[in-house]
Order: structure tokens, then sequence, then C-alpha cells
């Protein structure tokens, strides 16, 4: 985390174009108030609508249909929809990430970005959600997984990671959404404020909780959220780490390593990263938020994902080492087969993506050079995508009895319902951007010079 | 009691003054003012302003927050639930042979209990918070004011309770111009305003 | 997990694929391909279920059937008679298969009447309790909803009487001329009643012509032997006297005539185990084109064109000094000598004990070398003996050829056809269906409408054999009873018997009573009829009734000019053509059986097709590959084959170990019938009849090949497995083992550290556990039909097999090993679920849906299961089958009646895996509960055990001492597969033995005695 420290000495603004409270309360309120916004946003969310409508046919296609429209066979038990489940789980890690571990950090770099971030986290593991969900052979009985008492004296096994799967990710998303919602009490009230219109006020209102800013209120406001990003920091951790325990505490070849918790985690940083930049981009320059997301900002979490990147390189290459040194010769095949078999095309896109882009931005230029940053963003997303795949599609494809061995080949209905599952996050996401202040209005405000009693109070 | 029926508007507050308003010109002049009201007896007071102010708990001498020790229970609460039911589902209820592996498998049940026992220092800490602060309150004599609207913007304010024992509604509102508070007016229910 | 050394890769003898070994450009493609292809098929997967599980059309009138039939004459239970049929007890009844001029005898599981299980009759010669594939899968055969309902004429509904007017008035016609112009052309049958009508039609119709057609018939043998000894015979191997055989081109274990018992007797003398002095494990030499089971049993197999087979076997006769061929020149062209020299010294060596057996497809000559060296080896009387068959109407296809002639010359006026499907299988220069034409009258008596019956003017529906009453003989002579386990499903069908009954008397009468008639001389009057009668019916085989074994003297003369018609000389580079069974198919009869058209080739692992089956050298010399395609499917070439004024274009496929410049065509594929009297069948695979000529019905020396264009996707089980080295099929040198007990490749096992023991304590009560015995299983695959058929094991269709969902509970893995153009074997090993102690399916289950039980058992909950898939991910042998579609939607009713009672149907979504007979082992403990004591040894049999003809799978309580598997598991070749990951299966193999020849051990250090690492 040093590389994070370091960050701080930076001298560059936090907010640049020295705002007044006032100004900024108004261009990031302003955004989710009159005719605002613009065309863009309609055909942005009309888009986003049509890919959710189309995953939610497919899906109930599949449902009545069965698992088989999908491209699985006998050993490849499990094909996309656990790496979406993966994948989207991993992006949905760098909101919290930023809004718990650097508050614990005391980052105050974060408060442009934790809002979205957030929001970002809390819209991926929606969708995340919805593939275990759906993977499964009998998607009508699924709530067999939690521990209710019923007729059959039936429970579930504690003692198999989907079920610690389960709890984890329900946890994270219940957690996530109490975070989100905490930090934007204060936020709703200045939106309450604002309106003019009657319902907008008694929403707003209503939500506010009749929020006064009170320093009594203040006091313990500021102590929960310490608190919660304290907790929400194992969490973060530990889901993940149970995400990698699917694979972990399984005995295929490939899946059952140690290294997997952390080296699950470094990847979701760095997916979660790279998706806050990519959406952060675009919300910059739609919205003109340049003075709030600043240079700055993007290059710290460029180096954030440099980090993070060469983390993952670094698993990468473990994996590698331990096969081989372990002298398994289930383990060494299936790495060889990874780079070297029928798999190689995915493993080398992965390689080229995860671990050869960041590499640019150990170059300052790179680093603030935002057409650059936006694209590697995208290819990391992608990147990762193919980690997943990799890991859970050749280790499966190649295991211990050669004669069982086969290839996985996707349908139209394993991309049509990842490709749907975009639908459902900028639905929201972009239900978001209009509705609610993309950015922590308090939080910058704190974080502005004037904002220090000692700075001399008049101006 | 009464402040909850009040709260959700229920009961029609006492007539008369709620309490005074005070607004000023920034986290400065307010810390000031808030450690001169502190030190000057008042108890039934607070300190306005859109974004929490370094150094104010000090200066208002706030207790630290309960806070911590309902999350430690709330937390405990969660953990040793989930391990609970674990025992009694695997071991109990509902003992089958997994894997040649004990009916009581300890070590694949941390996972699930750790989650519970962040799941009940969540909502520990978010529902605690919202009781200490007594939130959602709708209705608060400081909303009577139209200036109040600002504190979610860049307004700061001190308001002081017609319940404190100092209170009075000639000397409070000099008091506050005193030491610096601007736009002074005392709360009235909106009806009682003329 | 334990580490497991490596074989260096020199010491690698196994491959995965032949693109793999070769490093071809498709297989480089096939790694660098971009991206996979999106399969446009799977929305339309439930439409490919019902192509071949497609129902009848409601005018079939069904409704009624699934209803019991009960038999209307009164036969006997096999085990007890019950006072009545207790409902959910099944009934067992002794019955027979007719099969040509063989005959399997079975015991059939009826519940209520209705037969859902078929197992060999211990009591019977050729099956000695065990089945076949075939046997196992004819109980479909029964159910088939396409077999035909009723009479028809001309295509259109008949009634039955108007037939039998016609036929009767058309017989008293040709009384006068003595039967001129009338002929019945059957299948080869050995049933005394057949042959008694015959002999009283003959009576009748002095000049009747009966002719009996096979597409796979025995000709070559019975003529063979009656060139070497004047009279034809049939040769009757017995391979358990037998210490060196030498297999000419002969599949004995599998597609040869007698295959069940061969494999039994085989077997008994594979047995590493036996004490020496008892007798030694025999050595198996195997001459053939194409790999067979037989030839992946060989300890010496020799890749040979079937034409020059020939030259093998008068080599051998030379060598071994037969009157008549020593006086020859050698053999022209290179064959192995040192081979050829070392199996006639171990002949030699083996005297009497010596076999050699010949295939059906080589020339008569070739039958009668091999009777000589059988008489000069003396092992006729003790290895082989040579018997005259009776009542047996044998196959004669130079009769058939004789009689189309004379049809198409409209010398034949009236012709009936008992069964069969000539206008399908007879060779195709013949054009049977055209001779048809000009035939007056013609009926054909078959369960389906097929190709034939569209040809004749009348089509009468045939029965089943388990719904008519008949009579056959074994190979070997013995008598068994065809008894119906149902009445027939349409009551409009008719037995062979009731027809030829009316053409000798031109009355009615039923089979059950021209039956009795044909044994009512048999049995004299000592015990009385009926005693008799019930007795026969109860055993279903008449004890000692064999043939007496014939006296053999050979002519040296004979042999002289039966080795003058071989064509001894060689054109290596001359491209030959062999005819074979399909080891599922047959010939084509079982064409319409979705078992055996799902279920693997043993050796190509080729399902619901046939294909070209080339070596890998002269695949490159046609320059056809098997190769990718953009979109990632596995594509085959396909190459055009002419034989005279006929060719076909059908995929190729490339079997290692395959004879070069040699094809190997499987018949009894693309049968023409329509969809709607052939749903499953139809359109499957390629009609190689269409090549078939009767000069050169089995062999063709020079055909012309040339690639064509297309290419055709194979739906392969099993493509690309290599054992990788790992110690999976594990085997040594019998002589080497018995010295360091080391089997090959070696796991380096140490026991790994168990954190906590299972909390029931598995040294008490009944613990089930299995051995399979790797030295005993041939692969063919008779266990996975035994077990589809015990389990209501759905059919899914090419589609889904080629997607690589085969839901097949007990699968049979092939490994090749050593270089791809001369590979030194193939090994099988049959893979059920193994049964873990330590289960990792279990853990990952969230729903607890797949447990353990107090015995042992991995039991899987289908109404618990939600389907994530995890288990069968987390099985390290990949056992687990999901039903990834509701497969069981669109079974049709009939097919529904030859499901097992005591098994559920599994729903879409849910997973499944072999439970070792879990519905068997209650069955047992409630018996053994009634009768008051504890299950005994050998109670409880599981399907794929049962029906093992080489007794490979043991299975029972481990704690019983008593119990078979129980010894072998403390036999010194007992290993667990993959035993490194301490799952602790309760499956365990017993390690490959090879009993190869000194002088000609293989380089292959996975399989004998080198410390090569």
């Amino acid at each position: 985390m040093s590389a994070i420290k370091e960050l701080n000495t930076q001298l560059e603004p936090l907010v640049t174009g020295n705002p007044t409270f006032a100004s900024v309360t108004q261009r990031i309120s302003e955004l989710t108030e009159g005719k605002q916004p613009n065309k863009g946003w309609w055909v942005c969310f009309l888009a986003a609508l049509g890919l959710l409508f189309m995953m939610k046919t497919l899906i109930l296609y599949l449902i009545w249909e069965g698992t088989g429209i999908w491209g699985l066979n006998n050993p490849v038990g499990w094909g996309w929809a656990i790496v979406n489940f993966v994948w989207w789980v991993g992006i949905g890690h760098a909101g919290t990430l930023i809004s718990a571990i650097l508050f614990l950090f005391r980052q105050k770099w974060r408060t442009s970005i934790n809002r979205f971030a957030e929001a970002m986290t809390i819209f991926a593991v929606m969708c995340a959600l919805v593939f275990p969900g759906i993977h499964i052979g009998r998607v009508w009985v699924a709530y067999w997984m939690f521990p209710l008492p019923n007729q059959m004296q039936m429970w579930p096994n504690f003692r198999s990671p989907l079920l610690w799967d389960v709890f984890a990710v329900g946890t994270y998303f219940t957690v996530s959404c109490l975070f989100w919602f905490v930090g934007l009490i204060p936020d709703l009230a200045t939106l309450r404020d604002r309106s003019t219109g009657k319902i907008r006020r008694f929403i707003y209102g209503f939500f506010a909780f009749g929020w006064r800013g009170g320093n009594r209120q203040w006091q313990h406001y500021e102590k929960a959220y310490l608190i919660l990003a304290g907790i929400s920091t194992p969490l973060v951790l530990s889901v993940h780490t149970v995400v990698s325990f699917d694979f972990a505490v399984s005995i295929v070849p490939g899946w059952h390593t140690t290294i997997f918790p952390p080296y699950f985690v470094a990847g979701a940083v760095f997916s979660g990263f790279a998706m806050v930049m990519t959406l952060g981009i675009i919300a910059r320059k739609i919205y003109h938020l340049e003075d709030f997301i600043t240079l700055r900002h993007l290059e710290t979490m460029n180096k954030v994902m440099l980090l993070t990147g060469m983390l993952v390189g670094y698993a990468y290459g473990c994996e590698f080492f331990v096969a081989a040194y372990s002298g398994n010769i289930y383990e060494t095949a299936i790495f060889i087969n990874r780079a070297f078999g029928p798999y190689a095309w995915a493993y080398w896109t992965m390689i080229f993506c995860n671990v050869v882009v960041p590499q640019a931005f150990w170059w300052k230029k790179a680093r603030r050079c935002i057409p650059w940053m936006f694209v590697a963003s995208i290819l990391i997303n992608i990147g990762m995508w193919f980690e997943r795949f990799v890991i859970t599609v050749t280790s499966l494809a190649q295991d211990y009895l050669p004669s069982s061995w086969d290839y996985f080949r996707p349908t139209i209905f394993d991309i049509g319902i990842f490709v749907g599952s975009f639908g459902l996050f900028f639905t929201f996401f972009l239900l978001f951007l209009r509705f609610l202040p993309a950015i922590a209005i308090s939080e910058v405000k704190g974080v502005l010079p004037q904002a220090n009693p000692h700075h001399g109070g008049e101006h | 009691m009464d402040y909850l029926l009040e709260s959700i508007g229920l009961k029609k507050p006492h007539a008369g003054a709620k309490g005074v308003l005070a607004e000023f010109d920034g986290p400065g002049p307010l810390l000031a003012a808030a450690r001169k009201l502190h030190e000057r007896g008042f108890t039934r007071y607070d300190s306005h302003s859109p974004f929490p102010i370094h150094g104010m708990d000090d200066a208002m001498a706030l207790p630290p927050s309960r806070l911590g020790w309902v999350v430690f229970l709330a937390a405990c609460l969660g953990g040793g639930g989930g391990l609970l039911l674990e025992w009694f589902v695997s071991a109990v209820d509902y003992p089958v042979i997994i894997s040649g592996k004990p009916f009581f498998s300890l070590p694949a049940f941390i996972p699930v209990a750790f989650e519970l026992t962040i799941l009940g220092a969540a909502f520990g800490a978010v529902f605690g918070m919202f009781a200490f602060n007594q939130l959602p309150r709708f209705h608060h004599p400081v909303f009577y004011s139209d200036r109040f609207g600002k504190i979610t913007d860049d307004g700061f304010f001190i308001s002081i309770e017609s319940s404190d024992p100092l209170f009075s509604v000639t000397n409070t509102p000099e008091y506050l111009n005193s030491i610096g508070g601007k736009n002074i007016e005392l709360l009235h229910p909106d009806d009682e305003k003329e | 997990m334990s580490s497991v050394n490596k074989e260096p890769e020199s010491h690698n003898p196994y491959w995965r694929s032949v693109n793999e070994l070769e490093g071809t450009p498709e297989f480089q493609r096939y790694v660098e391909r971009e991206f996979p292809y999106l399969d446009e098929e799977t929305a339309t997967g439930s439409v490919n279920r019902r192509q071949f599980l497609q129902l009848m059309s409601a005018s079939m009138a069904l409704g009624g059937l699934t209803a019991c039939r009960r038999p209307v004459n009164h036969i006997v239970p096999y085990v007890r008679p019950p006072e009545d049929v207790i409902p959910g007890v099944p009934l067992y009844y002794a019955t027979t298969m007719p099969f040509g001029e063989e005959a399997f005898g079975l015991v059939v599981e009826s519940h209520e009447g209705r037969p859902t299980k078929i197992e060999g009759n211990p009591d019977h010669p050729a099956t000695l309790g065990k089945s076949s594939m075939q046997v196992q899968a004819s109980i479909l055969g029964l159910y088939d909803p396409n077999r035909s309902p009723r009479t028809l004429r001309g295509g259109q509904p008949a009634e039955w009487k108007d037939f039998a007017e016609a036929l009767t008035s058309l017989t008293s016609g040709l009384g006068e001329t003595g039967g001129d112009g009338l002929a019945v052309l059957s299948e080869a049958t050995s049933s005394p009643t057949v042959a008694r009508l015959k002999r009283a039609i003959e009576q009748k119709y002095p000049k009747l012509r009966w002719v009996a057609y096979e597409a796979l018939g025995s000709e070559n043998a019975h003529e063979g032997t009656a060139l070497a000894t004047g009279t034809s015979l049939r040769p009757l191997p017995h391979f358990d006297k037998a210490d060196t055989i030498l297999a000419l081109d002969a599949d004995f274990l599998m597609t040869e005539e007698n295959a069940i018992r061969n494999s039994y007797d085989f077997a008994n003398r594979r047995d590493p185990d036996m004490p020496a002095n008892k007798s030694t494990m025999n050595r198996l030499y195997v001459a053939e084109p194409a790999y067979t089971v037989t030839g992946g049993m060989a300890d010496h197999r020799l890749r040979l064109k079937a034409s020059r087979i020939a030259a093998v076997a008068v080599a051998v006769a030379k060598a071994l000094g037969v009157n008549g061929v020593t006086d020859l020149e050698a053999p022209a062209g290179e064959l192995d000598p040192v081979w050829i020299e070392n199996a006639v010294e171990d002949l030699r060596r083996a005297g009497s004990h010596g076999l050699v057996v010949a295939g059906r497809r080589q020339p008569a000559a070739v039958h009668a070398l091999v009777a000589a060296i059988n008489h000069r080896l003396g092992s006729i009387g003790t290895a082989v003996t040579y018997v005259e068959p009776l009542d047996t109407i044998r196959s004669d296809m130079k009769a058939l050829r004789d009689l189309t002639a004379d049809m198409a010359d409209k010398k034949i006026s009236t012709l009936f056809i008992l069964g069969g499907n000539p206008v399908y299988n007879a060779p195709a220069d013949l054009d049977f269906g055209k001779a048809l034409g000009e035939v007056g009258f013609t009926a054909h008596l078959s369960e389906l409408y097929d190709a034939t019956s569209e040809r004749c003017l009348w089509h009468i529906s045939r029965t089943n054999f388990l719904e008519s009453w008949g009579d056959a003989r074994a190979l070997d002579g013995t008598l068994s009873l065809v008894q119906p386990l149902i009445a027939p499903l349409h009551a409009d069908s008719h037995s062979d018997l009731t027809i030829l009954n009316l053409i000798a008397t031109g009355e009615e009468a039923t089979a059950h009573d021209l039956v009795r008639e044909s044994w009512a001389e048999r049995f004299d009057g000592a015990v009385g009829f009926e005693t008799n009668w019930k007795r026969l019916l109860h055993d279903g085989v008449l004890k000692n009734s064999s043939y007496r074994p014939a006296q053999v003297t050979i002519s040296a003369d004979g042999i002289r000019q039966a080795v003058t018609t071989l064509d001894l000389t060689t054109n290596e580079e001359a491209i030959e053509v062999v005819f074979g069974p399909s080891t599922a198919l047959h010939d084509g009869r079982f064409a319409n059986n979705g078992w055996l058209q799902e279920v693997p080739d043993p050796i190509t692992k080729i399902t619901w097709d046939n294909a070209a089956i080339v070596s890998p050298t002269t695949a490159r010399k046609l320059g056809a590959m098997r190769k990718l395609n953009k979109l990632g499917e596995l594509k085959f070439d396909m190459i055009d084959i002419s034989i005279g004024g006929a060719s076909l274009a059908l995929a190729l496929y490339i079997q290692p170990g395959h004879a070069d410049n040699c094809i190997s065509l499987a018949l009894g594929y693309g049968r023409p019938e329509a969809e709607a009297v052939l749903s499953v069948g139809h359109g499957v695979g390629f009609n190689t009849y269409l090549l078939r000529t009767t000069d050169a019905a089995h062999i063709v020396p020079s055909v012309e090949v040339r690639k064509s264009i297309g290419t055709y996707e194979l739906a392969i089980t099993q493509d690309h497995h290599s054992m990788e080295g790992r110690p999976l099929v594990r085997e040594a040198e019998l002589t080497a083992f018995k010295e360091n007990g080391k089997l090959y490749p070696e796991a380096h096992y140490h026991e790994p550290h168990q954190l906590w023991e299972p909390p029931v304590d598995y040294s008490k009560g009944y613990q089930w556990g299995m051995t399979i015995d790797l030295n005993r299983c041939t692969g063919c695959s008779a266990c996975t039909i035994a077990c589809q058929s015990e389990n209501n094991i759905p059919v899914i269709g090419k589609t889904q097999v080629g997607k690589g969902r085969e839901m097949h509970w007990i699968r049979v893995d092939r490994y090749y090993k050593g270089p791809i153009e001369d590979p030194q074997g193939v090994v099988m090993q049959p893979v059920p679920c193994q049964h873990c102690e330590n289960a990792p399916c279990e853990q990952v289950c969230p729903v607890t849906a797949t447990t353990h039980d107090h015995e042992g058992l991995n039991t899987m909950v289908y109404n618990r299961c939600i389907g994530t898939r995890y288990c069968s991910n987390n099985c390290p042998y990949k056992v687990r089958r999901f039903n990834f579609f509701n497969y069981t939607k669109d079974i049709p009713e009939t097919v529904q009646m030859a499901m097992n009672p005591d098994v559920t149907v599994r729903f879409r979504g849910v997973m499944e895996k072999c439970t070792y007979c879990t519905q068997r082992i209650n069955q047992a403990r409630i018996t053994s509960k009634v009768d008051g004591r504890e299950i005994r040894a050998g109670d409880v049999q599981t399907a794929c055990q049962q029906a093992c003809p080489v007794n490979a799978i043991s299975f029972g309580n481990i704690n019983n001492e008593k119990e078979r598997v129980t010894a072998l598991k403390r036999n010194p070749r007992n290993y667990q597969i993959l035993q490194e990951i301490n799952t602790r299966p309760r499956t365990s193999y017993l390690g490959r033995m090879r009993n190869s020849n000194e002088h000609l051990a293989p380089d292959d250090s996975a399989a004998n005695g080198h410390e090569g690492h």
C-alpha cells in the first residue's frame, strides 16, 4: 500500500478551479435537476433497457428449455455463467475498496470518485447475483440454498463453498448498500433543500431522514462511517477470497491452489479500478466534472492498476512455478495446456491485457493520457474476464482422466446473457447518474481548503 | 416520548419559540462560537454545518460516541448465531456423512460465521447511528427557519433549543449576536408566524 | 496431493490424438483458433431429440398397451412358481433369442407381465448367464414404436384372413406343378420346428426353392471345412482349452459367432492368478487389418491387409508341415517372418492346446487350411471340435444369387420372405429390389415395414421373439425353447411358424401348438410329455442335447486344391476394402435401436455413425485428414470409394494400428427406410451395402479411392484421449510382475495425512465395493448397455453426444500406446462411479443432494438436486452425468414399458450417476430380511457385473470374507486410480497382464519391467 501512501505527497489540489461551497453544491446537484440531462442520456438509457430486456427474454428461455442451451458439456460443468459471476463480483470490489480502505488510509483524493464507485459496486454485484441464480439446473428451487426450515426436514450443506458464496456475496451486497446509503444521507438532504417540486422534496426529504447537519449528528455519523469502513475492509477482502474458494477448495488441477485468495482479491481490485476508470472518464466528459475528477485522481488510479496488474502477473508466474515445482503431473499438465493447449488463445489474450498493457503506466505520460488510459481500462476488463475464463474452463476441460477431456464452445445464449447483463448494469447506473449526486458533495466540501476552520474563516 | 410524536408530526409542540437559530460566516467563526456557548454553559445547543468540522467535538466538549459498543455486541450476535446455526443444522438436526468429514466440521464453518459477524456489525453500526442521532426525524424546530435550507449548501448555524435551562427569548439571541451570529431568528412553527 | 512421478517422454508411449502426435497444421489451428464457434443448433436441441425418439402417429393405437399383457399360454416361471404375480416382485422366465444360426438362452425379468430386463441363462451353453450389447438391447426392439402394427397389402391396411385365403388358394394352385415357381427366402435359422415345417412343405412341393440369406453368414467356414474334410462342418473352438491362440482376422471376442461363450472361456484362461499346475495364462496372436477388441487383447498383433491373411495361413501351415502345403513354395510378398516363426513355435509347443481360428470374411480356403492346421496340431477334439449342424438352415449367398436371377427371369411366381431385409442388405450387384418386382405374389414377414416390405405385395407384421413361441439350437446343438414373455403388442402380428404351417397345410395353427408338435416325438413316453415340457419351459434348455463331435479326416488334395484357389500374389500399393459387421448394429437389424446407436464403438468410440476406417499412413496418402473448420467443430474429410459401377462418399476416420492401404467399412448403417418407419435409424451413417458384390462380399482386393469434397461431423465420445503417462490403466509383463510385483506406469503413492476419520465405522455392517479386472476386460461394452437397461438411462442423440453430454453411467475408456503408425496396443478401462469414501463431490454440493450412506455408497438424491454441477466438476473421474434437457420427455409409450420400475426416471436439471445398482442391493436386503438372514455372498449382482461375459467385474460386501470381490481386493494386482488424491475409491482395478513371447517382447517400458525412470 506504500504506493497509495506516496500519492498524498503530491501538492496538486484535490479539486481544481478553486470553487466555493456553494459552487460545489451547484455543480453537482444541478446534474440531477431540471431538464437535465441531454438527449445522450436517453439514447444510452434506452439502449441499456433494450439489452436488459434481451437478457430477461433469454433467461426465460433458459428456464423453459434447460441448461443445455448453453455450451456446457460433461467435463466442463461451469462455463460463462460462473465466469461472468466472478468477473462482475470482481468489478464490484472497487467501490467498497475505494470507500473503505482508502478512507482508512485517509486518502482524501477518494472523495471525488467514491460515490459512483460505490454505486458501480452495487450494480455490479446485482449483475453478479443474477448468474449463480440462473446457472443451476432447476432455477425454481434455488431457494434450497438458504437455510430455511422446510417440510423435507433438510438443511443446506455448510461445507460447500457455494453456500459460503451465498453468505459472502449476500453480506457484501447488503453492507455495500448500507454503506452507500449512509454516505448519501447528507447529500440527499442537500437535494431536499434545493428541490422545488413537492414530489422531489418529499422523496428526497424522506430518504434524507430529516438530516440537519448538527455536529451532535456528525459525531455519530462519522463514527458509524469509520466503523463501516473498518468492517468493510475485511469484508471486501473476504468476499473474493470466498469466491476463490469455489475453485481453491475443489480438487480440480489448476483450481486447487492456496494462492487463489490473494490472487483473486488483487484481480478484483484490478478489474474494479479499470471499470471505475472507464465509467469515470465517461461521466467526467459528459458532465464536465474535470474539476472534481482531476488528472490527479486518474493518475493515482492508474498507479493502483499498475500495482495490482503486477500482483496478478506475479500470480500467473507463481502458479506455473508451483505447478512445476510440485512435480504433480496433473497440475503441471494443466498449466502447460493453458499456455500451449487448445485454449492458448484465451490464455495469451489474458496475459497481454492484464500484464503487458498496464506496464505502460510506468510512464507519467501514459498515466495522464486520457484516451490511452480509457483504452487500457477496457482492455484490462477484457483481460480479467479471460482470466476467469481460463481458470474456469481450461481446468475443467482437461483434468485427471484424459478420456473425459473435451472442448467447450459457447452458444449464442452464453454470449447473449452476458451482453444482456451490461443492460442491467447500465440501466441502474444511468438512473443513478440521473437522480443521485454522482459525487459526494459534503465530502468534497470537507476537503476544500476553506473547510479547515483554521484556514482563516473569512474570505 | 413527546419528541417522538413531534418528530413525526403527530403531536403539536407547545406554543412559543422552540429555540433560536443564528448563522455564522464559516467553519472558523462557527467553531469559536460553539466553544463560547459551551464555556457559557449551554447544554441543549448544536452547531450545524454542511460537512463535519474538524475540532468541533472538542469545542462542544462532546463525550466520545458509544456506537462502538453497540457494533461489538451486534457482531458477536451475528458470528455466534451463525456458528450456532451451523452446528445445529449439521451436527444435531440433519447429520449426514459428507466426504468422510465429521458432522461438525469447524474449519468449513468459519467462512459463513465470519460473514455473519460482518453483517451483524454493519447493521449495528448503521441502525445504532440512527438511534443515537434520533433519525429519522422529519420534524424539528430548526426546520421552521426558511434560511436553514442553506445548511446543506454553504450555511453554518448554531441552534439553541428553548428547553435549554439558560435559554431566554430575549437574552440568548443577543448573546448569539455578540459572538458573531447573523440573521438571528426565533424558531416558531409556521402557523404561529405573524 | 502426493506427487506422481511422470515417465520421461521416451517412456510414455501414450498419446492424446493423432493430431497432437503429428503436430498437424490442423492441430495448430485448433490451438491457435481465435474464437470458438457458436452453436446455432442448441436452440433446436429438443427437436433433435424428437428426431430419434419420435412418437408414432396416434393411429398406432397403442392406447391400452401399457396395461399388462400376460401371455395367454401357460408358461412356467424360472425361479419359483408363485401362487400369483405379486405386484412389485419381478418374475423371471427362461427363453431364447434366435440370432441367425445362433441362439442365446436368456432369462428375462418381467414386472407385472411386462418384460423389462434381459440376462443370459446360466444353463445355456451360448450365454452361461452372460450377455452382449445386442442381447441386452433386444428388449428395446420388442417395444420399438416403429413396429408394424398390422397386415398390409400393397401398403394399404388389409386383413390377415384375406392373406390366409389368398395364400391357400395360391398354394393349392401350385400343388399340381409340385410347387414350381414357389420360393421361400428366410434368415438362417436353427429352429427344429422350422426345419420340420420345411420338410413338410418340401414333401408337398418338391420343386420348392428354399434359400436362407444372412448378410454376415458363415458360408466360408462351411465351404472351407467341406474342402478340407469332404463334409461341411461347423468349427466350435474351445478357448478354455487353448494355451496358444492364433486368430486370423477373427474377432472371436465380439463380432464373430458365439462371441459371448468365446469371451467367457478365453477370459478364464487369461487369469494370471490360476495355480500354475492347473493351467497357464494363454497367449494370443492376432493378425488382422482393423483394430478389434480381440486385437486389443492380443499379446502379439500383426496388422495386415485382410487379403494377406491367407498368406499367413499358408506360411503357418507350411511351417507346421501340413500335408498338401509343404510342397508349395512360400507365398510371395514380405510378411513378418519373426512374428510367424514365433507364433508357429508357440503353437507347436502348445500342440493339442494350440488353436487357430479364422474370421467369417476370410475365403473358404483359409478355413480349410485352419482345419488342417488344427488337425496337424492335434487340437481337434481338445481345443476345437467340428460338428455337423442339424435342423439348421444356413445362409447361402450363391443360392440367393441364383434365386434372384430366376426371379428376374420371372421363373419365380410366389415368394415368401420370412424376416430379413434383402432389399437393403443383399449384395448390390444382384439388385434384389428390381428382381422382386418381377415376382407375382410376394409376401414379407417383418417387424418393421422396411425397404423389403415396401416392395412386396403383402406385408405381415412379425412377432418379436419375446412375444412368440419357438425353439432353436445353439451352435453346439443344445436345444432350447423360445417362450413368449408377453402377448403380441400388436394383435395382428404373426410368427413365421404360423405362416410356414399355412403354406404346408393350408390351415392356421398357433406357434405354441406347432412347437409342441415338433417336440412331441423328441420326448418319449417314459416320463410323459407334459412333465418334460414343463421342465423344458422352466430350464429353457434341454440338457445334453448338443451335437456329437464329427470325425475329421483332412484330405491333402482338398487342401492343395483349396490353396490353389487362393490369390497369394501381393500388391502392397493397391488399396483394399474389407466389409465387417458394425460392433453395435451387426448387419443393420438393430438400426432402430437407440441404445445400440448410441453406444460408442469399442475402438473408434464413434456413435451414431460408421466411417471409412484407415491407418494414418493411408489417410495421408489419400490427402484426407480430420480438421477443424473455422467454427472449431471437429470435421472429418469425406472420401469417394468406387467398386465396379457403384461408388459411395463417406467420412474418413483415422485409426492407429490399422493396416495400411486398407479401408474397413462397417455394414448395417444408412438404412434407406423413411423416418416414419425407422424413426431412430433413419439417415444414420452410410449404406456400405451399396458397394458390396456377391463375388467380393467381404474383401475387395483393389478399389478406386479419392478424396471427396465436403466434410462430415462424427459424434465421438473419446476423441483426444491420452494416458499422458498417468497411472490409470496399469499393466505389467506377467513374468516380470511375478518377480517384482510392479505395475506400470508406476504410481508413487504416499499415504496422505487424513485430517479426521469418517463419522461412521466402515469396518462394520455391509460395505459395498467393486473390482474391475482389466486383464479380463475386452471393452465389449455389454456393461454399458446392461446399465442403460437397468437404470433407465435416456438416449440423447447424435447432436447431444457430439456436444459431449453422453449419459452412460459406466463408460469404457480406450487408450492407445506406442508409436502412432504401429501402436503396441489398445487398453480398455470401464469407469463407473468409484464411490469414494472421501467423495469430493459430496462436500461441494450446497444442498446436500449427494451424500454418503453408512454402507459406503455415494448416494445421489435426485429430488434434492438443484443442478449446480459442482459435484461433476469436482469428480476426478468425471463419472457424473447431467440432464441438460428433459431427455425423457419424448419417450414413446411403448418404450416406457421397457423402463425398470425400481429405478426413477430423472428430470431435466439434475445430476445422475452410477448407484452400484442400489435397487438391487435393497432387493437383496428385503429378501434377506424376509428370510431372516444376512445378505449372503453373491446375493447382489450389479447389472454390469451380471452382463459382463468375461467376469471382469466383481461386486459385493467387502466385509464379507466369502465374497469374490473381498479376495480380489487383496490381490497384488489390485490398485485404485488416482489413489494419490486420497479419495479412497470403493471401486478398484486389477492390473492388466501381458503374456508376451520373449522373442517378440515389445520395446514398451510402460508394460514390461524396465526401470526406465
